[in-house]
C-alpha cells in the first residue's frame, strides 16, 4: 500500500524530468522538452493514481491532497501552453511552481487520513474539485505571464504575449465557471440550496467576477493594458484567498462547511 | 398573480421597452456599452469582497451595525448594485435576441444565462421554504418547524424505520496529560484501528492492538476497567492494546475506548506526561429508511441519506441531523424539507451558463482574434 511516506520517490524524478524539460525548452528542442515533460507527469500522476487506490477514496480533501494535483496541472499547463505558443520560458516557471508546491507538502505533510465525511461522498466530488484546481493553474500561468509582461514593460507591443494571457483567461474563466456551476448542483443535492453565500462561495463569487472585468477591459479598452495586467494579478490573489485565504481570514472562520480538513 | 411574478413581468416590460427607446435615450446606449459593463463589475466586486471580509450573520440578530454590510443580502447598496449588474445582462440579451444570428448563442448563453440565474434566484427565494422535521422511530410525522419555529402541517407524512450511523473504523492518538492536547501539534498523528493493523506506530511508541471489540461494555474489576462484548443499545468501541515507549523501557497494557452515551471513555495512561486515547470515531454514513405516505395516496419505501435526497409532493426531503447525544444509537432523525418552485427556471440560467463556458473554451482562441480586431 503507497502512503505519504513514498511520496518523495515519485515526487523528485517527476522533478527531474519537469528541469531537464525546462532546460530543454530554453535550448529549443521542442520534442525532447515534451517528451520528459509528459514522462514526469506520468510518474506524478501514478503516484496520485495510487494515493486514490490506497486512501479508497478521491485524494481531494486536505489541502495537501489539492496542492497534489495543482502540483500535477501546473506543468500540464505549461505543455499546453508551449506546445500551442512555443514559448520557450513557460515550462521553466510551471515547473518552478509545481516544485514550490512538491516542497510544501514534502516539509509540511498534512494528517492524511481515509476518512471522508458523509456530505463529500458524491459523484459530483472529484469533476468539481478536479475542474477549479485545473482552472487554478491555468489562472497561475496568466498570472506569471501578466508579472513578467509588468516587469519588462514589454506590455505595449508584446501582442502575441498578451494574446496568451487573455487565451489562459479564457480557457481558466470557462473551467472556473464549469467548475462553480457542478458546485451549485452538488449543493443543492447536499445542502438543500445551490447558493448559499458560504466564505467560499462569496470568494468564488468575487474571484469570478474580477476575472470576467479583466475579459471585459480587454475586450471593449484594449489600450488600457497596464490596469489590464494588474487586474489580473489582483483576480489571482483573490483566486487565493479563495482557494486557501479563507482558512485564515477570521471572517469566515467556522462558519464555513466548506473546511474539511480541521479535525 | 403572486408579487414575485407580477415583479419579474414588469422588469421585463420596462427592459423591453427601455430597449426600444435606445435610439432617442443616450443612457440606455450607454448601459449597453463597456463604459458601464467595467464599473458595474467593479462594483459588484467590492461589494462582494466587503461582504468576504465581513463577518456575515442573520438579518434577524440585532448588533448594532448601522451599515448594514455584516447582512449584506438586506444591504441596499449590495441588492442595487447586483441588480444594476442585472439590468445591464438583461439589455445586452435583449440586444442580443434582437439581432441573433447562430454565433450569437455563446454571448447569449453567458449573458441571459446569468440574468436568469440572478432574477429567479432572488425572486424565487420569496416562495422558497424549508422546514425541518424530527422523526421518532417507529412513529409517522406529518408537521415540520421553519425558522422561526412555527409549526406547519404537510402534505406528507415520514415513518423513521430505522436510523442508521455507519461509522469509521477508530482511530488512537497520543495526548499530553496536562493540556489533553495532541503532543504531535495542530494536525496529529493517528493510526487508524483497522481489520489488516494489528501494529503501528505513533509518536515513536509502538502500538499493538490486541483486541478490537466493535459492540463492548464496560465492567469494573478490582483494580482496572475490562472490555467486554455487548451486543445492545449503548455499545461503544473498545481496543485492547499493548504500547512500547521509543526506548523500550516502558511496556503499557490496557484497554481504550471512545465512549458512548452509556459508557464513559477510557484512556490508557502511558507514562507521567502522555496518555493513549481514542477521539469519537468519524461518521461514515446517515441514513434513514423510512416510509413515506403523500396526500395523492403515493406510498414509498425508501432511504433518505446524505447527498442523496428524496422527492415528494414537490418536497426535497434530506438528511439533516440525528440524537447527537445518543450516537450511532439515535432512535430520532431530523429532515430538511425544501420547497423551491422556482428551481427548474434557475437551472435553465445554470444549464445555459454551463454552455457558455464550454463554448467560450471551445471558441477561447478565436474570441482572443476578435479582440485584437
Amino acid at each position: 500500500m503507497i502512503s505519504w511516506n513514498d511520496f518523495i520517490y515519485f515526487a523528485l524524478p517527476a522533478v527531474l524530468l519537469w528541469i531537464v524539460g525546462a532546460y530543454m525548452a530554453l535550448k529549443g528542442r521542442e520534442k525532447t522538452a515534451g517528451g520528459f515533460t509528459i514522462v514526469g507527469l506520468l510518474v506524478f500522476g501514478a503516484f496520485i493514481a495510487m494515493m486514490w487506490c490506497s486512501l479508497e477514496r478521491p485524494p481531494l480533501r486536505t489541502m495537501g491532497e489539492t496542492r497534489l494535483w495543482y502540483s500535477f496541472f501546473l506543468p500540464l499547463t505549461g505543455l499546453l501552453v508551449y506546445s500551442r505558443w512555443k514559448y520557450k520560458w513557460i515550462l521553466s516557471f510551471s515547473t518552478l511552481l509545481a516544485f514550490v508546491f512538491v516542497c510544501i507538502n514534502l516539509f509540511n505533510p498534512e494528517i492524511h487520513n481515509k476518512t471522508l465525511m458523509p456530505a463529500l461522498q458524491s459523484p459530483w466530488f472529484a469533476p468539481h474539485v478536479i475542474v477549479y484546481m485545473f482552472a487554478y493553474a491555468i489562472l497561475g500561468a496568466s498570472a506569471v505571464m501578466s508579472v513578467y509582461l509588468l516587469w519588462s514593460k514589454k506590455y505595449h507591443d508584446s501582442h502575441n504575449e498578451l494574446a496568451i494571457c487573455d487565451n489562459l483567461v479564457y480557457v481558466g474563466v470557462s473551467f472556473m465557471t464549469i467548475g462553480m456551476l457542478m458546485g451549485a448542483l452538488w449543493a443543492k443535492e447536499a445542502w438543500g440550496h445551490y447558493w448559499s453565500w458560504d466564505p467560499k462561495e462569496t470568494w468564488a463569487a468575487i474571484s469570478w467576477f474580477s476575472y470576467l472585468t479583466y475579459l471585459h477591459m480587454r475586450l471593449g479598452f484594449l489600450k488600457k493594458t497596464k490596469a489590464s495586467l494588474w487586474l489580473l494579478i489582483i483576480s489571482f490573489i483573490l483566486l487565493q484567498m479563495c482557494w486557501w485565504g479563507i482558512n485564515y481570514l477570521p471572517s469566515a472562520m467556522g462558519s464555513s462547511v466548506h473546511t474539511y480538513n480541521l479535525n | 398573480m403572486p408579487l414575485n411574478i407580477a415583479i419579474l413581468a414588469i422588469y421585463v416590460f420596462i427592459l423591453v421597452t427601455l430597449y426600444a427607446l435606445r435610439q432617442r435615450i443616450y443612457f440606455i446606449r450607454w448601459a449597453m456599452s463597456f463604459y458601464a459593463a467595467i464599473p458595474s463589475f467593479v462594483a459588484v466586486v467590492v461589494m462582494t469582497l466587503l461582504m468576504g471580509l465581513i463577518r456575515q450573520v442573520p438579518a434577524t440578530v440585532d448588533n448594532g451595525d448601522v451599515l448594514g454590510f455584516s447582512k449584506m443580502l438586506s444591504c441596499w447598496p449590495f441588492v442595487l448594485v447586483y441588480w444594476w449588474a442585472a439590468t445591464i445582462l438583461g439589455l445586452v440579451s435583449i440586444r442580443s435576441i434582437c439581432n441573433f444570428r447562430l454565433k450569437q448563442i455563446p454571448f447569449l448563453c453567458n449573458h441571459l444565462g446569468l440574468f436568469i440565474v440572478l432574477v429567479c434566484g432572488v425572486l424565487g427565494s420569496a416562495d422558497m421554504s424549508r422546514i425541518t422535521m424530527r422523526a421518532q422511530a417507529g412513529q409517522a410525522e406529518w408537521r415540520a418547524a421553519d425558522a422561526n419555529g412555527n409549526v406547519h402541517e404537510l402534505p406528507l407524512a415520514i415513518e423513521l424505520k430505522d436510523f442508521v450511523l455507519e461509522e469509521y473504523p477508530p482511530k488512537l492518538m497520543i495526548i499530553n496529560n496536562t493540556t489533553g492536547e495532541s503532543i504531535s501539534g495542530d494536525n496529529p498523528n493517528q493510526m487508524l484501528v483497522e481489520d489488516s493493523v494489528a501494529v503501528g506506530e505513533l509518536d515513536g511508541w509502538k502500538i499493538e492492538v490486541l483486541e478490537v471489540l466493535d459492540m463492548a461494555a464496560s465492567m469494573v474489576e478490582a483494580d482496572t476497567i475490562k472490555f467486554v462484548e455487548w451486543h445492545s443499545v449503548g455499545a461503544t468501541s473498545a481496543v485492547a492494546v499493548q504500547a512500547t515507549s521509543p526506548d523500550g523501557s516502558v511496556v503499557r497494557k490496557g484497554w481504550v475506548s471512545c465512549g458512548s452515551f452509556a459508557f464513559p471513555y477510557q484512556s490508557l495512561k502511558l507514562n507521567d506526561e502522555v496518555s493513549l486515547v481514542m477521539p469519537s470515531r468519524e461518521p461514515k454514513r446517515f441514513a434513514s429508511n423510512v416510509k413515506m405516505y403523500g396526500q395523492s395516496g403515493v406510498q414509498m419505501d425508501t432511504t433518505i441519506e446524505v447527498n442523496k435526497p428524496v422527492e415528494i409532493e414537490g418536497w426535497k426531503v434530506y438528511q439533516y441531523s440525528y440524537d447527537e447525544f445518543k450516537g450511532r444509537w439515535s432512535d430520532v432523525s431530523v429532515f430538511e424539507l425544501v420547497a423551491d418552485p422556482w428551481l427548474p427556471y434557475v437551472y435553465v440560467g445554470i444549464f445555459m451558463m454551463l454552455l457558455g463556458a464550454l463554448f467560450m473554451f471551445i471558441f477561447s482562441d478565436k474570441n482572443v482574434r476578435r479582440a485584437e480586431k
